[in-house]
C-alpha cells in the first residue's frame, strides 16, 4: 500500500508532487522512528502509533463484522497482539499492512468462536434499521449496510479489496484462502450487491 | 448498476473509522501488564530435566554412600561353605546372613589383635569348619541320623558364639526356629 501511495505521488517537478512525496516520507520516517521506539517497549511511542492506525484498523473490523462492540474488541485485540509480536516485525511490509493483517485475523479467530457468525448475523440485522455509524452517507450508507448484509466470506473479500485496495493476493493471504478463491467471492459478492441494490432502487 | 460502478462506490466507502470510545485504555492496561513468561525452549526443557535427574540421583548416592556402613571386605579364607544341613535340608537365609555379617565383622576384629591371638582364633574356626564338613559328609551317608543332625546343629551355634564373642558383638546366637 504505501509503494502503491508513493508510486501515485511520485516527483514530476510539480509543487503538488513534491509536497507530497515529502509529507509520505516524513510521516514513514516519523513511523519508523516510533516503531524502534515501541519495539524498546515504549509504550508511549506505540501510542502514537495506535493513534495513527486506529481508524483505519477499527474500520476494517467494524465493516468486516458488522458489529460495534465486536469491532472495538477485534481492534483492541489486535493492537495488543501487534505489541506483542512487535520485535517480529522487520518492516518487510508496510507497517499498516503487517497491522491490518493482525486485526483480519482477529477478526476471524472471534468469528469462528461459537455462533459469532450467527450474533452478527442478527446484530446486522438490528443495526440495519437504526443504522451503525461507518460515517457514510446517503447512497454510500445503502451500499454499506448491503456490504453488511453479504455472508461472510464474500463480505471479507469485498471489505479487503474492493474498499480497502488490497489485491487478490494480499486479501487472499490475509484470510487463509486462495487468490482464486478470493477473486470469486468478489465476483459472488458483486453478483450479490447488485441484487440487493437493484431491490433498494439504488441509482445506477 | 454494473461492477465498474459497484467497485467505484465501494472505493469511495470511508476507510477510516473512528471508534465511538478511545480503546487506548483497554490496550495499555494489557500491555502494561507482565507478559507471561515465554515457555522455555524444548531444549532448555531438557538440559533442566537431564540436569534435575542427574543432580538428584548424585545427591542420592552421594547420601546413601556417606550413610552405608563401610563395607568390610571377608577374608576369603575365612569365608566357609554354604551352610548346609546335609543335602537335604539347607539353612535358612537368616542365618546366612547373620554368618556372613559376623564373619566380615570378625577380620577387622582380628585386625586389632595380636598376631598370636589371630593365629589361634583361626585355627579355632577352622577346627570347627572341619568339624562341621566332617558331619555333613557323615550326612550324606545317613541323612536320617538325629545325632548326627543334633551335632552339626550345635556345631554351627558353637560357630556363631565364637564369631560373636571375637567380634565382641552383643547379638543373640541363632537359634533352632532361625535355621
Amino acid at each position: 500500500m504505501a509503494a502503491q501511495l508513493t508510486a501515485l505521488f511520485t516527483d514530476d517537478g510539480s509543487d503538488y508532487s513534491r509536497t507530497m512525496v515529502t509529507a509520505i516520507n516524513e510521516k514513514r520516517t516519523d513511523e519508523a522512528a516510533l516503531i524502534e521506539q515501541a519495539q524498546c517497549q515504549n509504550s508511549r511511542a506505540f501510542e502514537s502509533l495506535y493513534r495513527m492506525h486506529i481508524d483505519k484498523v477499527y474500520g476494517i473490523c467494524l465493516r468486516m463484522t458488522g458489529n460495534v462492540s465486536e469491532a472495538e474488541d477485534c481492534a483492541q485485540e489486535a493492537f495488543i497482539q501487534a505489541w506483542n509480536k512487535l520485535d517480529k516485525f522487520r518492516g518487510d511490509s508496510a507497517f499498516s499492512t503487517w497491522l491490518h493483517r493482525i486485526a483480519v485475523n482477529a477478526v476471524l479467530g472471534r468469528m469462528r468462536k461459537s455462533k459469532r457468525e450467527q450474533d452478527r448475523i442478527l446484530a446486522v440485522t438490528e443495526l440495519a434499521d437504526s443504522g451503525i455509524d461507518t460515517g457514510d452517507t446517503g447512497e454510500m450508507r445503502d451500499l454499506s449496510e448491503a456490504v453488511d448484509r453479504l455472508p461472510e466470506g464474500a463480505r471479507n473479500v469485498f471489505v479487503l479489496n474492493a474498499v480497502y485496495g488490497y489485491s487478490h493476493d494480499e486479501a487472499g493471504e490475509m484470510l487463509g484462502i486462495a487468490s482464486g478463491t478470493s477473486k470469486a467471492q468478489l465476483h459472488r459478492a458483486k453478483r450479490l450487491l447488485a441484487q440487493q441494490l437493484k431491490q433498494q432502487g439504488f441509482r445506477s | 448498476m454494473n461492477d465498474d460502478k459497484l467497485m467505484q462506490a465501494a472505493s469511495q466507502l470511508k476507510q477510516d473509522i473512528s471508534p465511538e470510545r478511545d480503546l487506548w485504555a483497554g490496550i495499555a492496561a494489557a500491555i502494561e501488564t507482565p507478559a507471561p513468561r515465554r515457555r522455555m525452549p524444548i531444549w532448555a526443557q531438557a538440559a533442566a530435566v537431564v540436569l534435575l535427574v542427574g543432580g538428584s540421583s548424585a545427591i542420592t548416592y552421594m547420601t546413601v554412600k556417606d550413610s552405608r556402613p563401610a563395607t568390610v571386605v571377608a577374608n576369603p579364607g575365612m569365608i566357609f561353605e554354604t551352610a548346609s544341613f546335609s543335602s537335604r535340608y539347607t539353612l535358612g537365609p537368616g542365618f546366612q546372613d547373620a554368618r556372613n555379617a559376623l564373619v566380615a565383622e570378625l577380620n577387622v576384629e582380628l585386625e586389632k589383635v595380636s598376631p598370636e591371638t589371630k593365629a589361634d582364633i583361626e585355627v579355632n574356626i577352622e577346627l570347627m569348619h572341619q568339624a562341621i564338613f566332617d558331619i555333613n559328609e557323615a550326612l550324606e551317608e545317613d541323612p536320617d541320623n538325629i545325632l548326627l543332625q543334633d551335632r552339626l546343629l550345635r556345631m554351627y551355634r558353637e560357630e556363631l558364639a565364637l564369631l560373636r564373642r571375637v567380634s565382641g558383638l552383643t547379638r543373640n546366637v541363632m537359634l533352632r526356629n532361625d535355621i
